[in-house]
């Protein structure tokens, strides 16, 4: 419905020779530069009419669903839009914080930032459904499963390179072979990591029956069922008994 | 992470609503992190000072008097919260007071304080409050009635709109699948109030002004032009804007 | 993939593109008094010299003759209540060399502003003023209601 955004952009090829190229979707360029005035520098900063004012509202972020409907073309320049934005918002935030001023809804930079994740999230589910189709994969960085050197279970990114594995010499990972390491000192780490862990459970399983305890003295007349929705590990009848729940008054039970 | 269990959600969600804010900026104002790991480097674990514990009032998160009742050696202790399940009362609803010296009152629920399970009632359950009393100037102060929040559990209870007492209700779900509350008493339908859905910007979506230099207009949003190809987006952009690509990567091999 | 996933580059291959750049710039103003055809920038950390005259050129369309960078290293603090040493991020900074025709000025963001809150001053001397004089007439006559007067 509301969003932010879209000014009349087309797009235009420009090329370099450098190393990589932002392949950039935004206004007309302007072949002769002319003196004085730099309009183009001019977009960092807001239009002049706002500079003053203690507040600019502005609607909401795109949405994905808003984001799904639109063709490829759209949300690049829309990406475009978006970044110039942020760039805006940024630099006028910089000078207000320098000049001690007041940003005026600072929020914005969130809808924006937010509008940008969705767009890249879109374009990631239409490129998936691409290499679905044409390869039966997603095409997205692999990922595996391993046991790392300290015995623990990691999720591995696995990394582009240019040779196989069984050439590159100079790439060591021996725990993807070996997995778990069978030494004295990784055991004895295992060990007390379980131990850390096996104490934290414990420690919140205590909290939460406290907690359960003390809500129970507080408040004798409780839904009983969303109680134990809430707080699905504690052993509700255990916790009535407890001299901790019983409050100033003729228990109830 | 246990590390971030506790900046678990805190805040409501109907605050959020109501706020209008991205619901990052939200954490972001009423965060207070002393010191943070900086992010996005494989070398630094994900670790962070932060406060814990944040004390809710009638005070919005992002305000700056919500700062000031947490400053950073401020700590005050735990509020106990009654679990309500699904939130049964909204900005708008007749409530009748079950507590208090306004006992037996009906009123409208002006504002939801998710955090706290309460709400409060337009006009009842008041106190007075002297503000800017200062003996040296002989200032006696301004009086100012303020309202007192109530209990969503037990200090309120929605009124029934065939019988105008307070009841219980139930949430159940229509024929066409909607999920309504419907009275015990009389078993009608007690409809959510449109006030419900007034956040601090404007009163309903439809009376909200764009901002035309900013705003993308409401038509140019809901246009489809979105037709699928047998493309990536990288493809597609290039056909558009005529890069020729001839050349085919180099193998490369994923380890 | 992900659109942040940068592929590697072997002799031969495609050109690497980016398609949906995700760095970020800001103008600042320059520390100290600058040329006018020189403009400072922040931006993102990951920024190379080719990037930060590709996105000026490409996306603002604005010709750049050099670029310059600098990081500025953040600030140590100690912190207040505990005492351990926060270390503020490190800034980029880029120092962008225009033709030599082009001249830029720092707006003056604030230079209406001043003005508004000279006139917000005033107005509340006014008001502290009159309330004052209100409260004087009415100290002896404290039973009387304010509206009451000739």
């Amino acid at each position: 419905m509301i969003s932010y955004l879209v000014r009349n952009t087309f797009a235009r090829i420009l090329r370099s020779h450098n190393a990589v190229n932002i392949v950039a979707s935004s206004a007309f360029k302007k072949d002769i530069h002319t003196t004085i005035p730099s309009y183009e520098l001019m977009e960092f900063f807001d239009s002049k009419k706002n500079w003053t004012e203690t507040s600019i509202r502005v609607g909401r972020a795109w949405k994905l669903d808003e984001l799904r409907i639109k063709s490829n073309s759209d949300l690049h320049k829309l990406w475009y839009v978006l970044l110039k934005e942020r760039n805006m918002l940024y630099t006028m935030e910089h000078e207000c914080n320098d000049k001690m001023k007041l940003f005026p809804n600072p929020e914005r930079i969130d809808k924006v930032q937010e509008s940008m994740n969705n767009i890249e999230t879109v374009v990631r589910e239409r490129n998936v459904a691409y290499y679905k189709l044409e390869t039966g994969e997603t095409g997205e960085r692999p990922v595996e499963d391993v046991v790392n050197i300290f015995g623990l279970p990691e999720k591995y990114e696995k990394s582009e390179h240019y040779l196989p594995k069984f050439m590159n010499t100079r790439w060591v990972r021996p725990y993807l072979e070996h997995g778990f390491t069978n030494s004295a000192a990784v055991k004895r780490f295992y060990r007390l990591n379980r131990e850390k862990q096996h104490n934290n459970d414990r420690k919140a399983r205590n909290r939460d029956f406290n907690h359960v305890q003390q809500l129970l003295k507080r408040f004798p007349n409780m839904d009983m069922e969303k109680l134990k929705a809430e707080y699905p590990n504690v052993d509700l009848e255990k916790a009535k008994r407890s001299k901790k729940a019983r409050g100033h008054y003729f228990p109830k039970y | 992470m246990r590390l971030y269990g506790f900046l678990a959600k805190k805040v409501g969600d109907l605050t959020i609503k109501y706020s209008n804010f991205p619901e990052s900026y939200v954490k972001r104002s009423y965060e207070q992190v002393y010191w943070k790991n900086p992010s996005n480097y494989p070398q630094y674990p994900k670790a962070q000072v932060a406060r814990k514990n944040y004390r809710f009032t009638t005070n919005r998160p992002w305000t700056s008097q919500f700062r000031m009742q947490n400053e950073r050696n401020l700590h005050r202790k735990k509020v106990f919260l009654e679990p309500v399940g699904e939130w049964p009362i909204f900005k708008g609803d007749r409530v009748e007071i079950m507590v208090g010296k306004d006992k037996g009152k009906q009123g409208i629920v002006s504002q939801v304080i998710q955090e706290r399970n309460w709400v409060i009632v337009e006009g009842l359950n008041t106190h007075i409050r002297i503000v800017g009393k200062n003996e040296k100037k002989n200032f006696p102060g301004i009086t100012i009635q303020s309202e007192a929040p109530l209990l969503v559990t037990t200090d309120v209870k929605l009124v029934d709109p065939e019988t105008l007492k307070p009841t219980e209700f139930e949430w159940r779900y229509t024929e066409e699948g909607d999920k309504v509350r419907v009275s015990m008493a009389s078993s009608r339908i007690i409809p959510i109030p449109k006030t419900a859905e007034e956040t601090m910007e404007y009163k309903s979506k439809e009376v909200y002004i764009e901002n035309l230099e900013k705003d993308t207009v409401a038509d140019a949003v809901t246009k489809v032009t979105f037709a699928p190809k047998l493309r990536t987006f990288e493809m597609d952009i290039m056909e558009e804007m005529g890069i020729k690509e001839d050349r085919v990567p180099a193998q490369s091999y994923w380890y | 993939m992900s659109t942040r996933w940068y592929p590697i580059y072997q002799r031969g291959n495609p050109q690497l593109r980016v398609f949906l750049p995700n760095f970020w710039m800001k103008l600042v103003r320059p520390r100290g008094t600058q040329l006018p055809n020189i403009v400072h920038f922040e931006c993102s950390m990951e920024m190379t010299k080719h990037d930060i005259k590709n996105y000026l050129n490409k996306i603002y369309n604005i010709p750049v003759v050099e670029v310059r960078t600098k990081i500025f290293l953040g600030k140590f603090k100690r912190d207040i209540g505990k005492g351990y040493i926060v270390k503020d991020d490190d800034i980029k900074n880029a120092i962008v060399t225009l033709p030599k025709d082009m001249k830029f000025e720092y707006p003056d963001i604030f230079e209406k502003a001043k003005d508004e809150t000279e006139e917000q001053e005033k107005a509340l001397t006014e008001a502290k003023k009159s309330f004052q004089n209100y409260i004087d007439r009415n100290k002896n006559r404290s039973d009387v209601p304010s509206w009451f007067s000739i």
